[in-house]
């Protein structure tokens, strides 16, 4: 009897808030007074709403910011290799001017007399000396690309280091972004940029000669043309591989 | 109490996200799950009524601006419950009712944002509908973890 009476109960009570809800949704539209109620209660809501709507503001600032950045690093990185392939295409409308000892009136020759297998890659001994004014540091080509330098003079022959050497290190510059780093030998064969910073839209094909900054070597010198690129490094340095111009393995005379 | 934290709870959310994603409905939720608990030796299905009712008022009125669509949604889901649980006996409630009760549950997540979707056409996406949905299943699947608890405390 109880469970019938309280069913009665529910159901009245149900209807007539189904009732209601109709009745509202029905005439509310039509209310005037309708828009004044919407105000006030959402004035009532700003004070706990508050923390929900500084947090918005907040996680958009922030999105906002986000997106930003990444479309200034993307337009940067984009930038750069514009630039770079500018540069690329500028050095092949100017000619390509390569400095070059061999091809210029005053270029003299020397043949190259040892190359030692235990210092293949290190040094090798030419047939001039003093009488033919060769001086400690004279750079040395091949093809019209350095090679190396004078390290030791006597009166008719002389020592030169090759770029390949381990102790081998000259500044340098990459001529199409005018980065500055240090070339050096690795003792086996391979020649490497170092210290160039990370990220500067330095590309394969890209030419590097010495720098003015060097003590001995005049600037712009070539040397040869990025080749590859390593992982950069913790320090926020990148190391590139340098295909010398002159082939190191097959030269018999060298240019100074 | 617990009711008036989850409205305002789920009003936050709205809040956050700028009234462009639905948000679960939490409040429904904690209807739903009183009227599940309930042992039916009080007027809870009174109370669920107009608690649900004055819940979807104030609803309509901070979100929809015409009230009736959220209240209608909330009394219909929970006469269902009333009617869907008042079939079961007392002594059946407590185990085998799993489905049952996450049908319960899902109903309080479908039909009252269906009803503005259903009668104001393009005002409310079905995508956004259907993406309610799958932000309500962690809800769902949290009070149903909680009413088995309740249940097995008491029936030990």
């Amino acid at each position: 009897m109880d469970n019938r009476r309280s069913s009665t109960r529910e159901f009245v009570h149900g209807i007539t808030a189904l009732i209601l809800a109709l009745f509202l949704l029905g005439v509310s539209s039509g209310l005037g007074v309708l828009k004044s109620i919407v105000d006030i209660w959402g004035a009532i809501l700003f004070i706990p709403e508050y923390p929900a709507v500084i947090m918005r503001e907040m996680f958009l600032e922030w999105r906002s910011w986000s997106r930003d950045k990444d479309y200034l690093s993307g337009e940067v990185t984009r930038l750069r290799n514009e630039n770079a392939n500018l540069r690329l295409e500028l050095a092949k409308i100017a000619g390509e001017k390569i400095y070059s000892p061999d091809k210029t009136p005053e270029a003299r020759t020397a043949r190259v007399t040892l190359r030692a297998p235990m210092s293949w890659w290190s040094e090798i001994r030419i047939d001039r000396g003093e009488h033919d004014k060769i001086t400690q540091g004279l750079p040395i080509f091949s093809n019209g690309y350095l090679i190396g330098r004078v390290s030791t003079v006597s009166l008719i022959s002389s020592w030169a280091e090759l770029i390949t050497s381990s102790s081998f290190m000259i500044p340098a510059v990459i001529e199409e972004t005018r980065e500055l780093g240090v070339v050096e030998g690795d003792g086996s064969g391979s020649v490497l940029l170092r210290y160039i910073p990370a990220g500067r839209g330095v590309r394969s094909g890209m030419k590097v000669s010495t720098a003015m900054i060097g003590e001995q070597l005049p600037p712009g010198l070539p040397i040869g043309q990025i080749a590859g690129e390593f992982t950069p490094g913790s320090d926020g340095y990148t190391t590139y591989r340098i295909e010398p111009g002159a082939d190191l393995s097959r030269f018999y005379t060298v240019n100074y | 109490m617990i009711l008036v934290i989850l409205w305002l709870v789920q009003d936050l959310l709205t809040v956050f996200t700028g009234g462009g994603m639905q948000i679960p409905g939490l409040f429904m939720l904690g209807v739903a799950y009183r009227l599940l608990i309930d042992d039916g030796s009080g007027d809870e299905s009174l109370w669920a009524i107009w608690t649900a009712f004055a819940g979807g008022v104030l609803w309509d009125i901070r979100w929809i601006g015409i009230p009736g669509f959220f209240t209608l949604g909330y009394v219909v889901v929970v006469l269902i419950v009333i009617q869907v649980w008042g079939i079961i006996p007392p002594q059946g409630r407590v185990s085998g009712t799993g489905l049952i009760v996450f049908a319960l549950l899902e109903a309080s997540q479908i039909i009252p944002p269906a009803l503005p979707i259903i009668v104001l056409g393009g005002n409310t996406s079905w995508g956004g509908f259907f993406m309610q949905q799958a932000y309500s299943l962690p809800a769902i699947l949290f009070t149903m973890y909680v009413y088995s608890r309740k249940v097995r405390s008491s029936s030990v």
